[in-house]
């Protein structure tokens, strides 16, 4: 089995007495495209830096594509989109694009291609040659994408890529990610923007405090703790319904909802229902969006938290 | 190599956006073209090119004291006034936010999270500092070289020596501005502190100066003149020399390290310039060497003058590359 892109065992950051990283153990498997979800302050930024060595850790134990996190040959071969990224305003888009070719050791010959050929992936080829200062913020973030991928890197860490891009920027960035996933590599993207990272990551973690709260494939995390509802042909008839309350399920109006691992587990509610004259209209698998999962791990932890 | 050249061609690049760079290269040529403006004629020197001039017996076309009076304003005065003054602080303000930018949120992450050892990037980015520096006095000192030829006929490639000695200089305030940008990310703190170094060294040689002559020589200045000193008196100040001269060995000696230059250039390829000799020529038309002041001028040794400073910009280098591997960003 090939080994994880990323396998954090424990990984800790203190600033004096405050915890900004917590005990946080973390995979993301190769050629996946990972989203690490988290309200602002949650520490996914710092958690993206101490693998980069940006930020020196307190504890680390892990490795980052097979080596210990913190070796510094293997950087060559990750790419890296700050949040707020801020590049020279003096230089032109190929000439940021360049500069960090060189940090990379990208020989010259091939940095120059590969500038070429991602500023046109990522719409900039027109605007190559000007300054950033004059860029718009979307526009940045573009070159910013082509930076990081100048040095063909095996997993890249894309920090709030859309922050501040409109939506048609936004859709491009979402291509582009899908593409570099094609591309057979790992994109690690930091997101507070739920809606974004639910249309293109295989796993997610949510971060909160600190610390994981939950992680897990998209299908694993919003199926979990299923629910079904089942409607009636008009209101649920009064002695029905206190009866079904009385077993602790929720009902209202013509809506029955129920907790059961799968289809099988609801199949005795319905019997009862028929067996009482209800006419059953509609049976459904309900889902939590990834909002919900999101907003209950970050729940919980606040509690746990306050306690 | 390859990511050397990456941060080298960024300062460069850094250099062309920066409108200081550009207004101090044109007051450089403007300073080189009014040294190209003095010549010699067969009546004495002339300046704005033959617009004025003086007469003088021993400084007209051919002599050979005209190089050395021409080496005398070369390394006298505009290397002294314009080059280690005026453009230094020219290009302490230019190159002042080269490390609290780079620091900036958003800015020094993707530099540091590349294959690239944070002590190796700080040196590359310290030592990318010093290319205003050495740009300047190249372009300068390349355009004098020219003029020499033109007015008094010689190559003199000594004059070259005036690109290390204020590249140094420079280093040496460049290294107290890094030290306090890497700490504070202020680019007004990084200057000033720079700059108050400067003027202590300054103080603290004008210090040592006074405590020299008084112990030496027994005079002290004086508002008219030079007063004496009492056998005690002097006694008592080479007692007390190296207490009162600590700041000046501690500090780094700029004004020192850019008056090596004058220890360098040679007249005609060969004869030693001599300051003396200019100054009592200027102020009497007699080109004697007076040896007494000409050993005042040397007593430190160029290994003093230039080690002790240098130890002082690795005590900052230290304190500033430990800072900068040290911190999260």
């Amino acid at each position: 089995m090939e080994a994880a892109a990323v396998e954090i065992e424990h990984l800790s950051k203190r600033y004096g007495r405050f915890e900004a990283l917590r005990e946080v153990a973390l995979s993301v498997p190769r050629g996946s495209v990972f989203g690490l979800l988290g309200p602002n302050g949650a520490g996914k930024s710092t958690l993206v830096k101490s693998l980069l060595t940006i930020v020196r850790p307190t504890e680390c134990r892990g490795t980052l594509l097979g080596e210990r996190i913190g070796h510094r040959r293997t950087l060559a071969k990750v790419g890296y989109l700050p949040e707020h990224a801020r590049f020279p305003e003096y230089l032109t888009g190929r000439q940021i694009v360049g500069f960090t070719a060189g940090l990379a050791k990208v020989p010259a010959k091939q940095a120059k291609r590969r500038a070429e050929e991602l500023l046109e992936t990522v719409g900039m080829k027109d605007w190559a040659d000007r300054k950033n200062g004059t860029y718009s913020k979307g526009m940045r973030q573009r070159v910013g994408l082509a930076q990081a991928l100048v040095n063909d890197p095996e997993i890249v860490f894309l920090d709030e890529p859309t922050d501040g891009v409109d939506p048609g920027g936004r859709i491009e960035i979402r291509k582009i990610i899908e593409r570099m996933r094609e591309e057979g590599r790992t994109v690690f993207v930091n997101s507070h923007l739920l809606g974004e990272v639910e249309q293109v990551a295989d796993e997610v973690a949510i971060m909160a405090h600190g610390r994981i709260a939950e992680s897990g494939t998209l299908e694993s995390l919003t199926r979990r703790d299923n629910r079904y509802e089942i409607r009636t042909l008009g209101p649920v008839p009064a002695e029905v319904r206190a009866e079904l309350e009385g077993d602790g399920l929720e009902v209202a109006g013509d809506r029955i909802a129920s907790t059961a691992a799968d289809a099988k587990g609801v199949q005795q509610l319905i019997d009862r229902l028929r067996s009482r004259g209800v006419v059953i209209r509609e049976m459904k698998e309900l889902r939590f969006t990834l909002e919900e999962v999101f907003l209950k791990a970050v729940q919980s932890v606040g509690k746990e938290e306050s306690r | 190599m390859r990511q050397f050249v990456a941060v080298f061609v960024d300062a460069l690049r850094l250099l062309r956006a920066r409108a200081l760079f550009w207004i101090t290269l044109g007051i450089s040529a403007l300073a080189a073209v009014l040294y190209l403006s003095i010549g010699f004629d067969e009546n004495g020197v002339t300046f704005l090119f033959g617009a004025s001039g003086f007469e003088s017996e021993f400084l007209r076309e051919g002599s050979p004291l005209a190089e050395m009076f021409y080496l005398g304003i070369f390394s006298m005065i505009i290397v002294n006034l314009w080059l280690s003054w005026i453009a230094v602080i020219l290009a302490l303000i230019t190159c002042a936010p080269v490390f609290p930018e780079f620091m900036a949120e958003g800015s020094a992450g993707v530099a540091l999270s590349k294959p690239i050892s944070r002590i190796k990037l700080f040196f590359y980015k310290y030592l990318s500092g010093l290319l205003f520096a050495f740009l300047q006095t190249g372009i300068f000192c390349a355009i004098v070289f020219l003029a020499i030829r033109l007015q008094v006929g010689t190559w003199n490639p000594s004059v070259f020596w005036a690109v290390p000695l204020v590249v140094l200089m420079f280093s040496y305030l460049w290294s107290v501005m890094v030290a306090v940008g890497v700490r504070t990310r202020s680019v007004m703190a990084s200057v000033l502190a720079s700059l108050l170094v400067w003027f202590g060294a300054w103080i603290a040689k004008t210090v040592e100066e006074y405590a020299w002559t008084a112990a030496e020589f027994g005079e002290v200045p004086a508002a008219q003149g030079s007063m004496r000193l009492t056998e005690a008196e002097q006694k008592g100040w080479r007692d007390r020399y190296s207490q009162v001269s600590l700041a000046y060995t501690l500090l780094p000696k700029t004004s020192d390290t850019v008056n090596l230059l004058q220890r360098l250039v040679t007249v005609q390829g060969q004869k030693k310039f001599a300051v003396s000799e200019l100054l009592n020529l200027m102020a009497t038309g007699a080109p004697v060497r007076d040896d007494e002041v000409e050993e005042a001028l040397e007593r430190h040794s160029v290994g003093f003058i230039i080690g002790s400073s240098l130890a002082f910009e690795a005590v900052m280098l230290a304190f500033a590359g430990w800072s900068f591997c040290r911190r999260d960003y």
